[in-house]
């Protein structure tokens, strides 16, 4: 943390330094407010905390340099508990620059990067779990995904965990029972828990399987469209690329080789690959672009099969992959069909691309999703002690609470410290104990 | 003012702590006084005459592997022997025994006149004598009742429940520290005086009733094992006679004459404000907190040889006398009985253990140690132990050599010194398993390979010890050694022998036969185990990381920003010696501590 300081005012741009209609650029430290005052036409002074303000940035000659809205936060309400401003500007990156500038003519110091997460820390406002969703906030991509570190932020997570670390701990108390008090004082013998373990078990796996589809939103995934030549491919490619109008870039492949498009639906960030048709050909340039379209359906997450009313019907079953019939318009066919004459069941190729993709995250929507890798590590080892601890059941109990330690102790990296005190607690709470 | 000639060491109280750390010392070569309000109570068993029990027989035998004399008191005193929880792991089996009390206590002061360096004197200590230099304070005597200035070095201090004692049945109240023996008046207030965190604790101990009068034919049998094996690790075997223990319940009109009764106990009244124990609860707090139960196991145990007075053992209580003695009569087999003393509730002064260091000194005044129930503990073997650890530490103090402090994972003594000093205790703190992390570890068997070198190099230990260490582990090495040649069926004994189906003595191998039973049985623990500490191990590494991160002992918390105000104070209390020690605060938050951690790593770097 080198370098990180508190309370020296600073300032960051909070969204990308990239064109787009709004950006805002972020301060904190002490004195913010009288800080931007000095390079702001409008009143930013005796407002109270959170209210937005409309204004101009102006620069020492008084120049305008944006229209914007600022917010201003008093001591221990913004986002890192120190006195603060929120400036929201216009997109181009001009004017994030001007404005920029003038912040730091102002007595701004540009912030390094996670500092504005670290005095948040530092001050209380949140805790390490909260600062590692930030953390994904900052670099998610999609939507969805922006949503998700949302949500954690309210410690939904860590909520969750606490649910399962409780019942560890319970049953921790009635094993340690047996560890504290002799046979004499405390003849029952002990009993596996086995439904209560298993419990745990798919509850925490319920949580850890939300991985992989929030590694989906926020990484997103490989989409190749196949089918042989002259089965609507390239006019699909086109048609979901105008559906979806979100091309980030289309890559040009060399010839007679595949096209890539960034495109993003409903939330999922996806690159969208064209490949060349696939067919018998003797043309070896052609058989090269036929090998890297098998290439890259070899590694895509889904590969969309094209097929046209002129085709015939495909019976195999493929792994990783969808058919859909073009040309709707033309003949009917079952299953997925569209036309990208019409648009016509564009939109059904789009849900059934998006509900493959996330099928692997269903059952688990009231469970919140995790992104980070090391909650979901800890999670792992959690249920792995906890498997490993019914897998001892037969042996005695001093070993088998040392999976159960072992299970709690990873817990607790994302719940919070479990002392031994909170055990005895448990413990003489539950039962009569003491000669 | 009398003045009596200096001494290097002097330890107030003859209790279990005090006399661990008067032998310590004595035996260490130093010239030390135990002053004592009563010679004749020197290792007097207070409550149940036992010694030992989970996690506190594991203590006894490392006290006994460090140096100190608990293990030969109780095998010299023993009437019967147990090991608990046999079937719930070896690892955290512990052995418990039934003591005569009166041969405990006789041996314990023949065993302290003994000691040539150790002088005993019967006074009771009421002020300290204190010096100030450079704006530290450190105790260079003490002054007692009847006028005597000692001066001495060091000074231990264990007053047991004496300090500002006060005892309690039902309306009765008096100044004891134990029914019919003295409090020991004056120095609480003097303590407080001096800036000393004074506070209040309570314990209670059960009637004891004549042996003679009991019905047998209504009582269940408690017989312990049937060979006796001794704590000490400095011979093989004991012989002693052995008494039997009985077994009794409590009823619905044992529980309704106590309910009737609730308000006139002084627990309920207010009249105690001292925090009891929650493990060791009196028979009033069982019925009030578990209604349900119908009934509760009551254990009547003799208290010696030679004398007819049994211990009630569950039934403490401090509702007046005449209720006492309707409940008791309740019970089968004790209808009949003669009560010969009563159940009473002892509340005493503790200083709050927060205010001492790792090595069991004062942070408040330098030089002195405090050990024992002074501290907030509560049971003979947690005083015991300490006591030797304020001992050997006063010694090292004398010597100038660094002090001796136990980890979490050498010792249940580490796991109880290290709790009392970080975390503190609001009810009298006992020993247990539980709070033992690397337990699978801190096996009693154990104690001697873990703690005899460290006693040894503290200049405690014999070398007659020491030998028989090392001759135990070279017979350990030899039977793995005849375990791994011997092959079967393509593998050898000692990986079979970590298979949970096989045990070393249905292996029969050659040449084991002239091994001792225990030497076998270690050797068995050790290798069933060895996976299972690979595992504890791994868990202990993080630990290990954080404890290896020192704090200065001049680290100023106020310059480092970002601290909750509350951790912050907590910091600044106890000064933990490391980043580990700092984390086992309670109430400490997670944040700060890894605040803290940047902070002390940017300054260790400077």
């Amino acid at each position: 943390m080198t370098g990180y300081t508190t309370d020296e005012p600073i300032y960051a741009l909070a969204t990308p330094f990239s064109p787009s209609a709004l950006a805002v650029v972020r301060t904190s430290g002490n004195d913010s407010i009288a800080l931007v005052s000095s390079v702001f036409k409008g009143r930013l002074k005796d407002r109270p905390s959170s209210s937005a303000v409309h204004g101009w940035i102006v620069d020492k000659e008084g120049k305008k340099v944006d229209e914007v809205v600022a917010v201003v936060y008093g001591r221990g309400h913004g986002y890192t508990g120190e006195e603060a401003v929120e400036i929201m500007c216009h997109g181009s990156l001009p004017v994030i620059r001007k404005v920029s500038s003038t912040l730091e003519e102002a007595g701004f110091r540009r912030a390094l990067k996670g500092e504005f997460t670290y005095r948040a820390f530092i001050h209380g406002r949140m805790d390490l779990t909260e600062a590692e969703a930030v953390e994904e906030l900052v670099s998610a991509k999609g939507e969805r995904s922006r949503e998700d570190a949302l949500s954690r932020l309210s410690g939904s997570i860590r909520k969750e965990a606490e649910k399962a670390r409780d019942e560890i701990v319970q049953i921790l108390a009635s094993l340690e029972v047996q560890l504290d008090y002799g046979e004499d004082e405390i003849p029952e013998e002990w009993i596996f828990p086995k439904e209560r373990v298993e419990g745990i078990i798919e509850r925490l796996e319920r949580i850890r399987s939300t991985y992989s589809s929030s590694r989906l939103y926020s990484q997103g995934a490989k989409v190749v469209l196949a089918g042989r030549t002259n089965a609507g491919k390239s006019s699909l490619f086109n048609a979901l690329l105008k559906e979806n109008r979100a091309i980030v870039s289309d890559t040009e492949g060399t010839t007679r080789d595949y096209i890539e498009a960034q495109v993003e639906m409903e939330g999922i960030p996806v690159r969208l690959f064209d490949t060349a048709g696939l067919r018998d050909s003797g043309d070896d340039i052609e058989k090269e672009g036929i090998r890297r379209s098998e290439e890259l359906m070899d590694s895509a997450d889904l590969v969309v099969y094209v097929l046209s009313p002129e085709d015939e019907k495909i019976e195999e079953k493929r792994d990783r992959t969808i058919f859909v019939h073009s040309k709707s318009d033309i003949a009917e066919s079952e299953g997925i069909s569209f036309s990208s004459l019409t648009g016509d069941g564009i939109s059904s190729v789009v849900e059934a691309i998006v509900s493959y993709l996330t099928k692997e995250s269903r059952g688990a929507e009231d469970v919140p999703v995790i992104e980070s890798e090391r909650q979901e590590r800890k999670l792992g080892e959690t249920v792995e002690a906890l498997k490993e601890a019914e897998q001892n059941s037969n042996e005695s109990v001093d070993i088998i609470a040392l999976f159960f330690q072992s299970a709690l102790s990873s817990l607790s990296e994302l719940t919070g410290e479990t002392t031994s005190d909170d055990i005895l607690e448990v413990l003489f709470s539950s039962f009569c104990l003491g000669k | 003012m009398i003045v009596m000639r200096d001494y290097e060491a002097i330890v107030i109280g003859g209790g279990h702590a005090g006399l661990e750390a008067a032998l310590a010392l004595s035996r260490e070569g130093f010239d030390t006084l135990m002053v004592t309000q009563s010679l004749d109570a020197i290792g007097r068993m207070s409550c149940n005459p036992a010694i030992g029990g989970l996690a506190k027989g594991n203590l006894v035998r490392e006290i006994d592997a460090l140096g100190g004399e608990m293990g030969h008191l109780i095998d010299a005193s023993m009437i019967q022997y147990r090991i608990l929880n046999r079937s719930r792991g070896p690892a955290v089996q512990a052995p418990r025994a039934q003591a005569d009390k009166f041969t405990y206590s006789r041996l314990a002061k023949e065993t302290c006149e003994r000691e040539k360096k150790l002088n005993l004197f019967m006074d009771t200590v009421v002020d300290f004598i204190i010096e100030e230099e450079k704006g530290r304070r450190k105790i260079i005597g003490v002054v007692t009742e009847r006028g005597w200035h000692i001066t001495a070095k060091v000074v231990v201090l264990t007053t047991g429940t004496f300090m500002e004692g006060k005892i309690f049945i039902g309306e009765y109240d008096a100044p004891c520290g134990r029914l019919g023996e003295s409090a020991a008046i004056g120095l609480g207030k003097k303590l407080r005086e001096y800036g000393f965190n004074v506070g209040r604790m309570k314990t209670g101990t059960p009637a004891r009733v004549r042996e003679s009068s009991l019905d047998y034919d209504e009582l269940e049998v408690q017989d312990g094992d049937e060979e006796m094996m001794p704590f000490s690790f400095d011979y093989e075997k004991i012989e002693r006679p052995l008494r039997r223990c009985w077994i009794t319940y409590t009823n619905e009109e044992t529980h309704r004459i106590i309910r009737e009764n609730m308000h006139r106990s002084p627990l309920y009244g207010g009249k105690i404000v001292g925090k009891g124990p929650r493990y060791c609860p009196s028979i009033e707090d069982k019925v009030m907190r578990f209604p349900d139960r119908e009934r509760h196991q009551i254990f009547v145990e003799p208290e010696g040889i030679g004398t007819e007075e049994m211990y009630l053992n569950g039934l403490s209580s401090s509702l007046p006398e005449e209720v006492q003695h309707r409940f008791i009569r309740t019970l089968p087999g004790l209808r009949h009985c003669e009560i010969m003393r009563p159940a009473y509730a002892v509340e005493y002064d503790y200083l709050d253990p927060l205010d001492l260091k790792p090595s069991l000194e004062s942070k408040i005044l330098d030089n002195l140690f405090v050990a024992g129930q002074t501290n907030g503990t509560s049971g003979y073997e947690e005083a015991a132990a300490q006591g030797l650890m304020a001992g050997i530490n006063a010694a090292q103090r004398l010597k100038g050599e660094k002090s001796v402090v136990l980890g979490r994972t050498d010792a249940y003594i580490g796991v109880l010194i290290d709790d009392l000093v970080t975390k503190g205790t609001k009810e009298p703190y006992r020993m247990f398993t539980s709070r033992a992390e690397y337990r699978l570890s801190l096996r009693h068997d154990n104690s001697d390979q873990r703690l005899t070198k460290i006693g040894y190099e503290a200049g405690l230990a014999s070398k007659e010890k020491m030998e028989r260490l090392e001759e135990k582990i070279k017979a350990m090495d030899e039977v793995k050694d005849l375990l791994k040649r011997e092959k079967r069926e393509g593998k050898n004994c000692l990986q079979l022998l970590s298979q949970p189906e096989n045990d070393i003595e249905s292996l029969m191998v050659p040449g084991l036969e002239k091994f001792s039973r225990s030497i076998l049985s270690e050797v068995q623990l050790d290798v069933k185990y060895s996976g299972y500490l690979k595992r504890q191990d791994s868990e202990a590494e993080r630990v290990k990381r954080q404890e290896a991160i020192l704090i200065p002992e001049d680290f100023d918390y106020d310059k480092v920003d970002g601290l909750s105000s509350e951790s912050r104070e907590k910091f600044k209390a106890i000064r933990p010696h490391s980043i580990g020690q700092a984390g086992r605060i309670s109430g400490v938050r997670v944040s700060d501590v890894a605040i803290l951690s940047v902070a002390v790593k940017g300054r260790n770097n400077d």
